[in-house]
C-alpha cells in the first residue's frame, strides 16, 4: 500500500507522448516527449520557429493547434479532449505573449472575476467602470508586480510590452495553478522589471506548490531562478536534454553551433 | 410674406421629399393628431406611466433633478422647474413661442425645414415638444429630465424641442422615449434643435425604449459657439420598427467642442441606421463622433460617423465599431472625413466583426465558460465611457445597459 501511494505521487504532473502538432495544416511538432515533475522549473529553449510557443499553446488548448497524434496526461489523465476552460480548472495556466484587448474591462475587474482570493464587493449603486472595493491586497499585489497605474485601465488596451509581461504573470499567478507555461516573460523587460519578474518568480519557485515552465532566451531569470531541467526544441522535436550549466555555454556559441555539436 | 409664412411655404415644398438615409415611409398611414393643451401635474401620472418612465431613466420622485418635462403623445403634458432651481426654463414649446417672440429665431435654424419630409410635416401638422433653456451665467448642475411616450396606436407623435444654453451657463438634459409593448404602428418625429452659446456647456443624454411596431425619425441640429461645449450621449437598447437618424453639429465658435456618443443594440428585425455629423467651421473647433453597435437576431444597423473641416486648425475623431453576434445580423459601418481647407485634421477607425476568437480563447485560458467569455466581451464592448457626463447620467446609460444584456444573453 505504502509502495502504492509512493509510486502515485512519483507520477509527473505532466507527461507529453509522441506530441504531433499542425497548424494550418502545417506541421509544427513532430513527435515531442517531455515531463514536467510537480514544483520543479524547466526552460524550454529552442532556435526560433522550433515550437515553443506552440508546445505551451497546444497544452492549453487553443484550437488553432490541432494534435494530429500522441497525447498530453495532466495527472495522468489526458486532458486531449477538454477544451480550455476544463483546462484552466485542472490547474493549467499560460501566460500570452501579445494578449488581445479587452475593451470596456478594466484590469482590477478582471482579477476579481477570475481569482476567488480577490473577492469583489461591489455596492450595489457600482457604477460600471469605478474602481471596485476589493480587499485591500490585490492593490497591494499589483504594486508589488509594479503595475498599480494598469488596475483602472482596460484590459491589454495600450499596455506597454513590459506592462503586458507583469499583468499576464500577475493574472496567472492569481489564478494558483498547478503548472504554468510563460511564454517569454522576460522579453522586453528593463532591468527593474527584470528583477521584480524574477524575484516574484523565485518566490514561487520556493514554495514548490508550482511546476514553472518558462519559454525564454534570457540568461537571467533562468540563472536567478536555478532552472531544473532545460529542454531544447528543435523543428519540432526534443533534441536535447539537461541541467541550467549547458545555458553559459549555448549563449557563447549559439543554438547552431551547439545543436551541432550534441546532435553530432 | 412673413418668415413664418416663408417657412411654411418651404416646408410645403418639402413634403414628398424621402430622407437621405433609411427606409423611406408612408406619412399618410399615420393620423397626425392635434396638439393638445392639458397639463399634468406629476401627481397625475398614473402609475403605470411612472414605471414606464422609470426604465427610461426617468425618476417621479423628482429628487434629484432640476425640472422635469413629460410628453404623452401629442396630448398632454408636464412641465415642472422645481422651486429651488434658478435660472431654469422648462415649458412646452406651443406655450414658450407664446411668451416669447424672439424663439422664432431659433425655429428651424439648426434643422432645415426642408430638409425632407418629416421636417415638412412636423412643421405643418403642429408640434408639442419641449423648450428649456439655461440663463446667462447660471449653472444647472443637477439635469433636467424629460420623457416622451407614445401611448396611441397609428399616430404621430410629434415633438419640436427648442433647448438653449446662454453664454456662462451649464446645462444636462436626460430624455427618455417610450412606449408600451401593445401601441402598434406609431410614428415619433421629434425636432430638436440644440443652441450652445459662448461659454456654455450643454450635455444631453437619451434612452430610447420603443417596441417593433414604433418609426423613429429623430431630426436633430446643434449650433455650438465659442469655447461652448456639446456632448451627447445616446442609447438605443430595444427595438423599434426603424430609426433614422443623423444629428449633424455645426461648431462655430472658436475652440468649441461637441462629442457624439451612441449606444446601438438591435434586436429582433429593428432596421436602424443611426450617424452624427460634425462640421468643424472655426479654428481651434474639435469634437468627436463615436458609436458602438451591436447586432443579433435579423436586425441591421447602419452606423454612419462624418466629420467635416472647413477651415485650419480643427480637430475631429471619428470611431465606428460594431459587433456581430451572430448570422443573419447586419452592421454596416460608413465613416466619411471630408476636408476643405488644409491644416485639417481629421482621423477615424471603423470596424465590425464577430467576437474575436481570440478573445475568446484568452478569456477562457483564465478559466471562464465561453458563454462567460462571450457575456464579458459584449459587456466591456458597449460599455462606453462619456467622460464629460454627470456620473448620475452615466449611470442611468450603464443601468439601461446592464438590464438590456442580462435579458439579452
Amino acid at each position: 500500500m505504502l509502495n502504492r501511494v509512493l509510486l502515485m505521487t512519483e507520477k509527473p504532473l505532466m507527461e507529453i507522448r509522441e506530441l504531433r502538432v499542425e497548424v494550418k495544416g502545417v506541421p509544427i511538432l513532430r513527435g515531442v516527449d517531455l515531463l514536467f515533475e510537480r514544483g520543479k522549473v524547466y526552460a524550454v529553449l529552442g532556435p526560433n520557429a522550433s515550437g515553443k510557443s506552440t508546445l505551451a499553446k497546444t497544452i492549453m488548448g487553443l484550437p488553432e493547434y490541432e494534435v494530429k497524434g500522441g497525447d498530453i496526461l495532466f495527472e495522468g489523465q489526458s486532458i486531449l479532449d477538454k477544451n480550455i476552460t476544463e483546462r484552466a480548472n485542472l490547474g493549467i495556466a499560460y501566460a500570452f505573449q501579445s494578449p488581445p484587448t479587452i475593451s470596456g474591462v478594466t484590469l482590477e475587474e478582471f482579477i476579481c472575476r477570475i481569482c476567488p482570493d480577490y473577492v469583489c464587493r461591489m455596492p450595489e449603486d457600482h457604477l460600471m467602470g469605478e474602481s471596485c472595493t476589493c480587499r485591500r491586497e490585490l492593490y497591494d499585489d499589483f504594486d508589488r508586480l509594479g503595475i498599480g497605474n494598469l488596475a483602472g485601465r482596460d484590459l491589454n488596451d495600450g499596455f506597454s510590452g513590459g506592462e503586458m509581461k507583469r499583468s499576464e504573470l500577475f493574472q496567472v499567478l492569481s489564478m494558483r495553478p498547478k503548472i504554468m507555461f510563460l511564454d517569454e516573460p522576460d522579453s522586453g523587460l528593463d532591468y527593474d522589471s527584470l528583477k521584480i519578474v524574477g524575484k516574484e518568480l523565485r518566490a514561487i519557485k520556493d514554495e514548490k506548490s508550482t511546476t514553472m515552465v518558462i519559454i525564454s532566451h534570457h540568461r537571467y531569470v533562468l540563472e536567478f531562478l536555478e532552472v531544473d531541467t532545460v529542454y531544447i526544441l528543435q523543428n519540432g522535436q526534443v533534441v536535447y536534454t539537461g541541467d541550467m550549466s549547458v545555458i553559459p555555454e549555448l549563449e557563447e556559441k549559439g543554438y547552431e553551433q551547439f545543436l551541432g555539436e550534441v546532435t553530432a | 410674406m412673413t418668415s413664418t409664412d416663408d417657412v411654411r411655404e418651404r416646408a410645403k415644398r418639402a413634403l414628398n421629399r424621402p430622407a437621405k438615409y433609411g427606409n423611406d415611409l408612408d406619412l399618410s398611414e399615420y393620423q397626425f393628431d392635434t396638439v393638445g393643451s392639458k397639463t399634468l401635474s406629476i401627481e397625475e401620472v398614473p402609475e403605470e406611466d411612472k414605471a414606464l418612465a422609470e426604465e427610461v431613466g426617468f425618476d417621479p420622485t423628482e429628487q434629484s433633478v432640476a425640472g422635469s418635462f413629460m410628453q404623452f403623445d401629442n396630448e398632454s403634458f408636464l412641465a415642472d422647474v422645481l422651486i429651488k432651481q434658478e435660472g431654469l426654463e422648462v415649458l412646452p414649446t406651443p406655450v414658450a413661442l407664446q411668451k416669447y417672440d424672439w424663439l422664432t429665431d431659433y425655429l428651424w435654424r439648426a434643422v432645415p425645414v426642408d430638409a425632407d419630409k418629416y421636417t415638412a410635416a412636423s412643421e405643418l401638422q403642429g408640434y408639442g415638444g419641449y423648450f428649456i433653456r439655461a440663463l446667462e451665467g447660471k449653472k444647472v448642475e443637477m439635469p433636467v429630465q424629460t420623457c416622451l411616450v407614445i401611448k396611441r396606436s397609428r399616430s404621430v407623435q410629434n415633438v419640436h424641442n427648442i433647448i438653449i444654453a446662454e453664454p456662462e451657463s451649464e446645462l444636462h438634459i436626460i430624455t427618455g422615449c417610450a412606449t408600451p409593448s401593445e401601441v402598434e404602428r406609431s410614428l415619433h418625429l421629434g425636432v430638436s434643435e440644440f443652441y450652445v452659446k459662448k461659454n456654455a456647456k450643454l450635455t444631453f443624454t437619451m434612452i430610447h425604449k420603443w417596441n417593433e411596431q414604433i418609426d423613429v425619425r429623430p431630426r436633430t441640429g446643434a449650433i455650438v459657439e465659442t469655447n461652448g461645449v456639446f456632448i451627447t450621449s445616446y442609447a438605443i437598447l430595444s427595438p423599434a420598427r426603424s430609426l433614422q437618424t443623423y444629428p449633424k453639429v455645426r461648431l462655430v465658435g472658436r475652440n468649441a467642442r461637441a462629442d457624439l456618443y451612441s449606444v446601438v443594440y438591435g434586436t429582433g428585425t429593428s432596421r436602424y441606421d443611426v450617424g452624427g455629423a460634425l462640421v468643424f467651421e472655426a479654428p481651434g473647433a474639435r469634437g468627436k463622433v463615436i458609436s458602438r453597435s451591436i447586432a443579433t437576431d435579423s436586425a441591421q444597423i447602419i452606423a454612419r460617423g462624418e466629420l467635416v473641416g472647413k477651415t485650419a486648425g480643427v480637430r475631429g475623431r471619428l470611431e465606428c465599431n460594431g459587433l456581430l453576434l451572430n448570422e443573419g445580423a447586419r452592421i454596416a459601418a460608413v465613416p466619411m472625413l471630408d476636408a476643405v481647407a488644409e491644416g485639417v485634421e481629421l482621423s477615424h477607425e471603423a470596424t465590425v466583426g464577430k467576437v474575436g476568437a481570440d478573445q475568446l480563447n484568452y478569456l477562457m485560458s483564465r478559466g471562464l465558460t465561453e458563454e462567460e467569455a462571450t457575456s464579458l466581451i459584449v459587456t466591456g464592448f458597449i460599455h462606453l465611457k462619456t467622460p464629460d457626463l454627470p456620473p448620475p447620467l452615466q449611470k442611468t446609460i450603464d443601468d439601461a445597459v446592464k438590464m438590456t444584456l442580462e435579458k439579452g444573453l
